[in-house]
């Protein structure tokens, strides 16, 4: 609960209508895309610009009040989940566009703009936007800059690091900075590049100018049917061996074209790997690129391998592949989605290993993957009415992540850490890894006000060494667990 | 100054300790050392400067060392795992030994670098350096994806990590680099590799005046061509663009093609380029004044005849970012030419200067500079990494 002192001064901040206190309201920020984890925040606020969102949270800085940031609530680690002591700030009002510049491919939006709304904004101009989040028709800039968000398309175009040159950020203290420039190499330490995937630890950023990209000449989508992902695995080593850089390489086993197939209907091969490549640019290079590709792909066995043959199957043929996590639900009644990173070439002997650690479960995981860049996404799927499953799937989830750390990789190549990864990050990292991103983050909050307790994997405060670890309240309360 | 000497010469041997200057130079043999040589600098409050090829040692505020900590015993292309695309190497390797490690695959780090046959990945990383190659593969910030640092109280840190996609914990890779060596020292970098192009054609257009080549390299950046480098040269005698495309060898021809139209209807032909052409960059770092600007592209051309007017030279590629070398003479209106970069939202930086000029090497100071300086306040108490060499005197 929060005094009513500071609540009279949060509404000072955005006015009566951009304050939330009723809790069947409040009800709606309880979880964010990771649902299993609830909590309803104390308040909720929706400034309309940068000085309201500096405002607030200059409130915040006074009274040390925890605040999130939310876009659309679409993250699936709990990088949003509320703090039941704090508040979340909707970026739901800050939707304006506030700069476009096409002739330097710069645009300057505020954060509650929506992902594709971008790319429709310089379409007429022959550009887009390149990070492409499975979730871009909903999430936000804002959300995408927190969680430095990636893509079926970043094997190519890189992820939402690349392409942000600078941001308006108001500091956990209330101050109001600005990191980086629209110019290339500011000088200073990179700030910018720091804060941009730091989850919300950081502060709030309430504009950024971005990088756009002009529009391939061809885009040209193949769907080659394997049997096995192993062999479709050796097709995109073999691809990117020829020197060949395609926008998109992805890779869905049989569980997952059966589940996006039911849900909208992408005429898939039946198959047990299903491989889609996606090369885009000039049409001459296109061409022979795609011609190189075909070859590769029956090289390794591929018994179909056609072309989407105009620009509304391609889409269609994306629609299924980006739908696939929701498409899970077809399929089972709970699943997990994971989010491990791998060696590319670690690809069929992790697949392996991890099929056989599902099938020692009994469980059944379905494998939906970003093949050219190694990042896994393993979604366990189980039942939470049959006693105990839900922990065996938790379980599984966790051991498959310490699988990819053991082979080189990552805990998370674009969903984030949030609250659902914080003990996997200290499998990643050893201790004096972790301090030294401390000294950042105390850098940037010295209180541990923005968004507190996640990311690291036990709560610290700055200056303290080696905290001891304290249950989060939703833990003692039986609400939640961290895994 | 207690003579160091000794304690030194106990972590990493007495043929790795000399006398250089009135400083002392140590040359440790891995991260281990250099955690305890900084440790002991940290103890005595000695100021320490890292020191790779030397190359870019005079960039930034003058720092008068205690301690020169030599990295050129950390020299391997650690790991290459060329399947992967990915990298390890040490950070006192010389770009071009890994460059030529790495093309033992047909592969290499994107980024062309000043000096690299001495320069160091080190260094190279401390300053951020890049070429033309940015424009098609970004900068170091785009390539690098994990390091290992040594910070000031001989913390040894791993960060990012060996895969291209990764979003676990902090990116403090990037908070290194461009730093100038202000806030640990990396022992290593794992950089992100691509296929070295297997065919690749240069071209020039030159003007008298810039606004026609100025144009060409808009039109360049919104192009449908197969683009790695842009530079725009400017100086006494006009202005070259050279340009450099890379594709599959029927498809150059092609592009060549358009691009030949492209120039023609700015009324100028196209020609092969000289082979120097891409060295023009380094070859400005003779003059006497040298700064590097940076603008938005569309600034490019107003600016490069900005600096030919001031008696100067320019090379400048298409992202924005600017070596330009002036005679002393020049020095008087360069505070001039910073005001008016940075009213753009760009800057200018002086990298070299004679003794007399005194121009101030940074320039305007950023709202977030006391966010930069707890930052350093937190990685290296006792300023002993590089004191006062970066902006702000950080």
């Amino acid at each position: 609960m929060l005094s009513a002192n500071i609540l009279v001064e949060l509404r000072n901040a955005v006015g009566a209508e951009g304050l939330i206190v009723e809790r069947n309201q409040l009800q709606t920020y309880e979880c964010d895309g990771l649902a299993a984890l609830r909590s309803v925040p104390a308040a909720v606020v929706l400034p309309r610009s940068a000085a309201q969102l500096q405002a607030v949270i200059r409130v915040c800085a006074r009274h040390h009040i925890p605040f999130v940031g939310r876009g659309a609530g679409t993250g699936l680690s709990g990088g949003a989940l509320p703090d039941d002591r704090g508040i979340v700030i909707s970026f739901s009002r800050m939707t304006k566009f506030l700069a476009t510049d096409i002739p330097n491919q710069r645009i300057t939006v505020e954060a509650g703009v929506i992902n594709a709304h971008v790319t429709q904004r310089v379409t007429p101009a022959g550009h887009f936007y390149a990070p492409d989040p499975s979730s871009q028709t909903v999430c936000t800039i804002g959300g995408n800059v927190a969680e430095n968000s990636g893509g079926a398309h970043c094997l190519k175009y890189g992820f939402t690091v690349n392409h942000v040159l600078a941001l308006e950020v108001v500091l956990p203290t209330g101050e109001m900075v600005h990191l980086g420039s629209p110019t290339l190499d500011a000088p200073g330490y990179d700030l910018a590049g720091v804060f941009v995937g730091s989850e919300g630890t950081l502060g709030a950023a309430s504009s950024m100018t971005l990088r756009i990209v002009r529009r391939p000449e061809t885009v040209q989508v193949l769907l080659a049917a394997f049997d096995s992902i192993s062999a479709a695995g050796h097709a995109v080593s073999d691809i990117i061996a020829a020197s060949i850089l395609p926008a998109a390489m992805e890779i869905m086993d049989r569980l997952a074209i059966q589940a996006a197939e039911a849900a909208v209907h992408p005429h898939y091969p039946e198959c047990d790997a299903l491989l889609l490549v996606e090369v885009d640019g000039p049409a001459a290079e296109v061409d022979l690129h795609m011609k190189q590709v075909r070859e590769l792909c029956r090289a390794n066995g591929a018994w179909e391998d056609r072309l989407a043959q105009s620009e509304q199957e391609r889409l269609l043929v994306w629609k299924g592949r980006k739908a696939a996590f929701a498409a899970a639900g077809r399929l089972s009644p709970d699943y997990i989605v994971q989010d491990g990173v791998i060696p590319r070439t670690k690809l069929p002997l992790v697949l392996e290993q991890v099929a056989e650690m599902a099938a020692a479960t009994g469980l059944r995981v379905c494998n939906v993957f970003h093949a050219g860049d190694g990042n896994l996404h393993p979604l366990v799927l189980y039942d939470r009415s049959i006693p105990g499953q839900e922990e065996v799937a938790i379980d599984l989830s966790i051991r498959i992540l310490h699988l990819c750390v053991d082979h080189g990789g990552s805990i998370t190549g674009e969903h984030g850490v949030g609250r659902e990864k914080q003990q996997a990050l200290g499998y990643m990292y050893s201790e004096p890894d972790l301090d030294t991103m401390q000294r950042v983050r105390c850098s940037f909050d010295p209180d541990n006000i923005s968004n507190p307790d996640k990311v690291f994997p036990r709560p610290r405060l700055c200056g303290e060494k080696t905290g001891k670890y304290s249950p989060h309240p939703l833990e003692t309360a039986g609400v939640a667990e961290f895994f | 100054m207690q003579d160091m000497s000794g304690p030194l010469a106990a972590i990493v041997g007495t043929e790795y300790v000399r006398g250089l200057g009135g400083a002392v130079a140590v040359a440790p043999g891995n991260a281990e050392e250099i955690a305890a040589v900084l440790r002991l600098a940290q103890e005595n409050h000695l100021a320490v400067v890292e020191c790779g090829g030397g190359t870019k040692q005079g960039w930034g505020y003058p720092v008068a060392p205690a301690l020169v900590l030599e990295m050129h015993r950390l020299n391997t292309l650690r790991e290459h795992t060329w399947q992967d695309m990915t990298c390890t190497v040490e950070a006192g390797c010389t770009w071009a030994a890994m460059q030529s490690g790495l093309a033992q695959h047909g592969q290499f780090v994107a980024v062309d670098p000043l000096w690299p046959d001495k320069a160091t990945v080190g260094g190279i990383v401390a300053t951020n350096d890049s070429g033309t190659l940015r424009q098609r593969y970004g900068g170091l910030r785009d390539l690098v994806i994990g390091m290992t640092i040594v910070l000031a109280d001989g913390t040894i840190a791993h960060t990012g990590g060996k895969v291209v996609k990764n979003v676990a914990g902090y990116d403090l890779h990037k908070l290194m680099i461009g730093a100038f060596g202000t806030l640990g020292v990396v022992t290593s970098v794992n950089f992100r590799l691509h296929s070295i192009p297997r065919c690749a054609q240069s071209f020039t257009v030159s003007a008298t005046s810039v606004e026609p080549v100025g144009r060409v390299m808009l039109a360049m950046l919104h192009a449908q061509l197969s683009t790695v480098a842009i530079q725009l040269r400017g100086g006494a005698d006009g202005f070259d663009l050279d340009i450099q495309l890379a594709s599959l060898p029927e498809v150059l021809e092609t592009q060549a093609g358009a691009l030949g139209v492209l120039a023609q209807g700015e009324g100028i032909r196209l020609r092969a380029a000289a082979d120097e052409a891409w060295n023009a960059r380094q070859r400005q770092l003779d003059a006497d004044v040298v700064c590097k600007g940076t603008m938005l592209p569309s600034e490019i051309a107003r600016f490069a005849e900005r600096v030919r007017g001031l008696g100067g030279e320019s090379v400048t590629q298409a992202g924005g970012i600017m070596i330009a070398g002036f005679p002393v003479a020049a020095a008087g209106q360069l505070m001039e030419l910073r005001r008016e970069l940075e009213e753009g939202g760009g800057s200018l930086m002086v990298l070299k200067q004679p003794e007399e000029t005194r121009l101030d090497c940074w320039g305007t100071l950023p709202d977030s500079l006391p966010l930069m300086r707890e930052i350093k306040r937190r990685f290296d108490p006792e300023r002993i990494l590089n004191p006062g060499r970066f902006l702000g005197q950080i």
